[in-house]
């Protein structure tokens, strides 16, 4: 006999640091059919992932989670009990604010326009860094497949990310 | 999005026992499904999401004797980027590299792909923006792309996901997709077997069935229904002309005896049945001829009696035993002798007794039916100068009609419902006014009106309502507005009743509203006793009798041996003819003209051969057009995998191929749980080819899965798995056999030709077999 685990409550670590929210159909509560981006935006206020298609399609709503980027808009809140998760908000430095390298370079290249997509696409390609700093702009391109840009900044989009791996280089 | 519970079980078993028990869906990476669940594309959901996450035993990618094993929460990423896979089997990684993007790889699974549901555009049309689509895939009967948007749709034939509504709406079930194929193809003899799976006499049917099949028919949204009835004639007739190699002796005998008490069509399909499966069957019928309401009831304008004699003739060579003029219960012959020399007994004595109702001067009037049985008698004596005909039914109909025909001059016929209440059916209608009937609506009979010469006339009460709030028969009056109508005979018509008289009490049969009660399985009270027909529903239609009878035979066969199978497995994939696409009116039969008809020539003559061909080609093979989404189960069936669940191991391409939705597929609590795939041999060349439009993200608009085995230059073995071209993986067979002994580059252009040689193009996807052609022979060039 399977009893139905009564889970009252959800541990998510979001930008390092630890939230617990009830879980239930209430107002304040997350519902178990809610999907993270909905999560993160409305209950966490971090309205840095942007929700898009909401079919895992555009990339939109791209978050790392456990050091990898996942599509927000497809993974339910209820999925990612005690997950590592990092936002958009939480790479530029807590204290200062100063924004991180990446971050930088988007402003500098000019990596975006209307920015809709930029913060999944910023994440995505965080998400490569932080596996291997020094990625071949072929290789970017690649883990920036899943993100669309509808105002097409695709190719200054990977100029940034590039000009950001030149930059830790010469560190 | 549907609001659901979630639970996240630790173990297999705890998850296979929810599924069992609840209304539930596994949820492994969500990509798939959290797209379906959010925009409520299906009619019903489940109430509770299991999700797979908590499943880490799942995840993992070994090698055991030569045998890769993949675990079903394993993600796409981890499956690309695995060191053991690119060094084994690069051709999976290449597959998994091409779904989806690096994102959505990051979470997707191994099993969640090959348990995906379909990507069609009607199919995901979100309920938001205007109602969902209920495709055939769903619970509707209508394929959208059939004469929709159909780009990216099957180019191989549709996949069966529903019976097609006039599979549905027929009382037998008769596979009529199937045998229109089979039509097509030229193949009648097989035309007619399917047919004859479940209704064994189509000459018969087809003449005198009201066509519940076409009132489904999807081309109604078009044109018109598919003319099945008059189809169904044609075969029907081939069968008759053919019987002896239809109706066949069985081949050998099961020493088992059955009696049948009534030959009416359920008596005769019971017959059909047991005797085609080897038990001795003796009928016994208490008028001259079999047949029952075919033969005395049913006017010959409308069925030959030649039909049916000829029908009964082939049951004969058969080696039924009919015989005739044997009243049970009463000719010396009681039911206790029958069921003492027979191993089991089946009921099919209709229903001939006349119900009284009350009216004053009842018994001055004459019972519709007997009136039938007489002309069909060859009693062809008019029954008077002006007729009065009570009831609205189809055996009101015929007995006004026939009334007219025998040459009387005035026929009323009076009944309780107004017109479009009426039982008989619209067409029968039709006929009655076609034929000069006096047609009058809302009255029913108060009293007859009779002289010291007899009858000469009925008195009418006009009726408020027939049915009741809850739509049952119920009539009310309004007993001051009356009406007389004159005639010298009054045929009543108003239902027939069982005459249960022959059971002699002996039996304890038991009965309910005067009719034999039959539970599931045609079983009466009295074990080895078993009915059928309108002995036991009242009366309805022939189709229900024959379906009655048919079911009565499985019984009794289960009853006295073990089980009969009588159904014939039904092929893949679907085809039709693109003709279908235009909307052209159906074929009709012609109907006599009102001078031509008489009592005993039959009012429709059957369609020609070219008409037949005309019209079977109408006919869409209703199915589901949707190709199979996942890339990965073209690269397992060419690499002849297997899929292991909790309860089974099953070959990657019977699973792919048995029913193109999962949840069918998988039994209730079914899970998969690995992938194992057999490493080929080191000479084996495989490669997966996708062809879309954007480089990532993008579902195959085709793709290719090949693995040829090569040895000194030639093809010694070969898989060809032909991706998103139909509803499922398609494995090219032939061009597998043309390929082995061949030199690759040699037999490119053939073997691309080959290939595609059968595809069936829709309105929007022929490219579709160029570019399948141009991957063929890529694959080939080494
Ligand atoms: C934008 C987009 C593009 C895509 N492109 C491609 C593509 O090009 N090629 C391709 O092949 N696929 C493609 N996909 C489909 C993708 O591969 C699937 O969504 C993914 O593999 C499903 O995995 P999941 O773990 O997320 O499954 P889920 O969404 O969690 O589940 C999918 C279905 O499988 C069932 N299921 C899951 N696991 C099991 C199990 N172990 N046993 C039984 N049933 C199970 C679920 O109940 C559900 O019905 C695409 C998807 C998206 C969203
Ligand atoms: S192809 Fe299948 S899923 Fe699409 S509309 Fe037709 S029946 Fe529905
Ligand atoms: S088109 Fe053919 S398969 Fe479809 S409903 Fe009509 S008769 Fe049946
Ligand atoms: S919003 Fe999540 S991928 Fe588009
Ligand atoms: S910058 Fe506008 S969507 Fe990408």
């Amino acid at each position: 006999m399977v009893k139905e685990q009564l889970r009252p409550i959800i541990t998510l670590n979001v930008n390092g640091r630890e939230y617990e929210l009830p879980v239930g159909e209430g107002v304040n509560e997350i519902s178990p059919s809610e999907t993270l981006v909905h999560t993160l935006r409305d209950r966490l206020g971090l309205t840095g992932a942007k929700l898009g298609c909401g079919q895992g399609v555009c990339g939109c709503c791209t978050v790392i989670m456990e050091g990898k980027a996942i599509a927000s808009c497809v993974t339910l809140t209820l999925d990612c009990e005690g997950a590592r998760i990092t936002t958009i908000e939480g790479l530029a430095d807590t204290a200062t604010g100063e924004l991180n390298n990446l971050q930088q370079a988007f402003v500098d290249k000019c990596g975006f326009q209307c920015g809709y997509c930029t913060s999944g696409i910023i994440m995505a390609a965080q998400a490569l860094l932080d596996e291997n700093p020094f990625p071949a702009e072929a290789e970017v391109r690649e883990a920036l497949a899943g993100n669309y840009c509808r105002c097409g900044t695709h190719y200054t989009a990977v100029d940034a990310v590039m000009t950001c791996v030149e930059k830790n280089r010469e560190v | 999005m549907k609001s659901f519970k979630h639970v996240r079980p630790s173990t297999i078993s705890e998850v296979s026992s929810i599924l069992n028990k609840e209304k539930a869906v596994m949820l492994a990476g969500g990509t798939d499904l959290l797209g379906v669940l959010r925009e409520r594309i299906l009619p019903a959901y489940p109430d509770k999401v299991v999700s797979l996450s908590g499943l880490d035993e799942l995840k993992y990618i070994s090698e055991e004797k030569g045998v890769l094993k993949i675990g079903a929460m394993t993600t796409l990423n981890e499956l690309e980027k695995s060191d053991l896979v690119k060094e084994k089997l690069p051709v999976l990684t290449e597959a998994a590299h091409s779904i989806a993007s690096p994102i959505l790889r990051n979470s997707a699974t191994v099993g969640g792909n090959l348990c995906q549901d379909t990507r069609c555009w009607y199919y995901r049309y979100p309920h938001s923006i205007g109602g969902r689509v209920n495709c055939a895939r769903k619970e509707g009967n209508l394929c959208y792309a059939m004469m929709g948007e159909n780009r990216y749709h099957s180019i191989f034939g549709a996949a069966r996901v529903n019976d097609p509504p006039c599979r549905e709406k027929c009382p037998a079930c008769t596979d009529i997709a199937g045998y229109m194929e089979k039509l097509r193809t030229g193949d009648i003899d097989g035309a007619a077997q399917t047919i004859m799976d479940v209704n064994p006499m189509p000459a018969i049917t087809s003449r005198v069935c009201a066509h519940f099949c076409q009132e489904g028919c999807n081309r109604l949204r078009y044109d018109e229904s598919l003319n099945i009835g008059s189809i169904e004639r044609y075969v029907g007739d081939y069968i008759l002309a053919n019987a002896d190699r239809f109706m066949k002796a069985p081949g050998s005998e099961k020493n088992k005896k059955a009696s049948i008490v009534g030959t009416g069509p359920a008596g005769l399909t019971a017959a059909y049945y047991l005797r085609k499966h080897g038990y001795s069957v003796t009928m016994y019928e208490r008028m001259k001829e079999a047949g029952g309401c075919l033969m005395y009831a049913i006017p010959a304008y409308r069925l030959p009696k030649d039909i049916v004699r000829r029908f009964v003739a082939a049951l004969e060579n058969m080696g039924v035993e009919i015989r005739c003029g044997v009243s049970v219960g009463t000719d010396g012959l009681s039911m206790e002798e029958i069921y003492q020399k027979s191993d089991c007994v089946m009921l099919d004595t209709g229903t001939w007794k006349r119900p009284l109702i009350g009216v004053a001067g009842e018994e001055l009037t004459r019972f519709g039916l007997d009136f039938l049985v007489d002309v069909n008698n060859f009693i062809h004596e008019r029954p008077g100068a002006d007729v009065i005909v009570v009831g609205g039914g189809n055996v009101a109909v015929d007995v006004a009609i026939t009334a007219k025909r025998l040459g009387v001059p005035k026929v009323s016929m009076v009944c309780l419902e107004k017109r479009e209440e009426m039982p008989a059916g619209i067409e029968e209608i039709e006929r009655v006014l076609e034929e000069g009937v006096d047609l009058v609506n809302g009255w029913g009979p108060k009293r007859i009106l009779h002289g010291p010469g007899g009858v000469n006339g009925v008195e009418f009460k006009k009726v408020t309502s027939v049915f009741d709030k809850a739509g049952k028969f119920a009539p009310r009056y309004d007993e001051e507005k009356l009406m007389e109508v004159k005639g010298d005979v009054v045929l009543m018509a108003i239902g027939q009743k069982a005459d249960l008289g022959f059971l002699e009490g002996e039996f304890q049969v038991e009965t309910e509203r005067g009719r034999i009660k039959a539970v599931e399985g045609s079983n009466t009270s009295v074990e080895g006793i078993f009915a059928g027909g309108d002995v036991t529903t009242g009366p309805a239609t022939v189709i229900q009798a024959v379906t009655a009878g048919r079911n009565a035979s499985v019984s009794m066969s289960e009853y006295m041996c073990g089980d009969l199978d009588i159904t014939s497995p039904a092929p893949c994939l679907h085809r039709f003819d693109p003709i279908s696409r235009r909307r052209d009116p159906a074929v009709k039969q012609r109907v006599a003209t009102t001078s031509e008809r008489s009592l005993e020539k039959e009012d429709a003559s059957g369609i020609s051969e070219t008409d037949l061909q005309k019209e079977i080609a109408r006919c869409f093979n209703c199915g589901c057009m949707a190709v199979n989404p996942s890339d990965l189960s073209n690269v397992l069936i060419a690499l002849d995998a297997f899929i292991v669940t909790n309860m089974r191991r099953i070959s990657a391409e019977s699973f792919f191929t048995t029913d193109t939705r999962v949840p069918r597929t998988l039994e209730p609590g079914e899970i998969v749980l690995e992938v194992e795939i057999p490493l080929p041999a080191k000479e084996t060349i495989l490669r997966y080819d996708k062809f879309r439009l954007r480089k990532s993200i993008d579902f195959a608009v085709l793709s290719l899965a090949t693995a040829y085995t090569v040895r000194n230059g030639y093809i010694a073995d070969a898989r060809v798995v032909l991706g998103a071209a139909a509803p499922i993986p398609m494995r090219m067979y032939d061009v597998e056999r043309f390929l082995i002994g061949k030199i690759p580059s040699e037999a490119a252009d053939e073997a691309a030709e080959l290939a595609l040689k059968d595809a069936l193009p829709m309105e929007n996807n022929s490219y579709k077999i160029d570019i399948a052609k141009v991957l063929m022979k890529r694959s080939l060039a080494f």
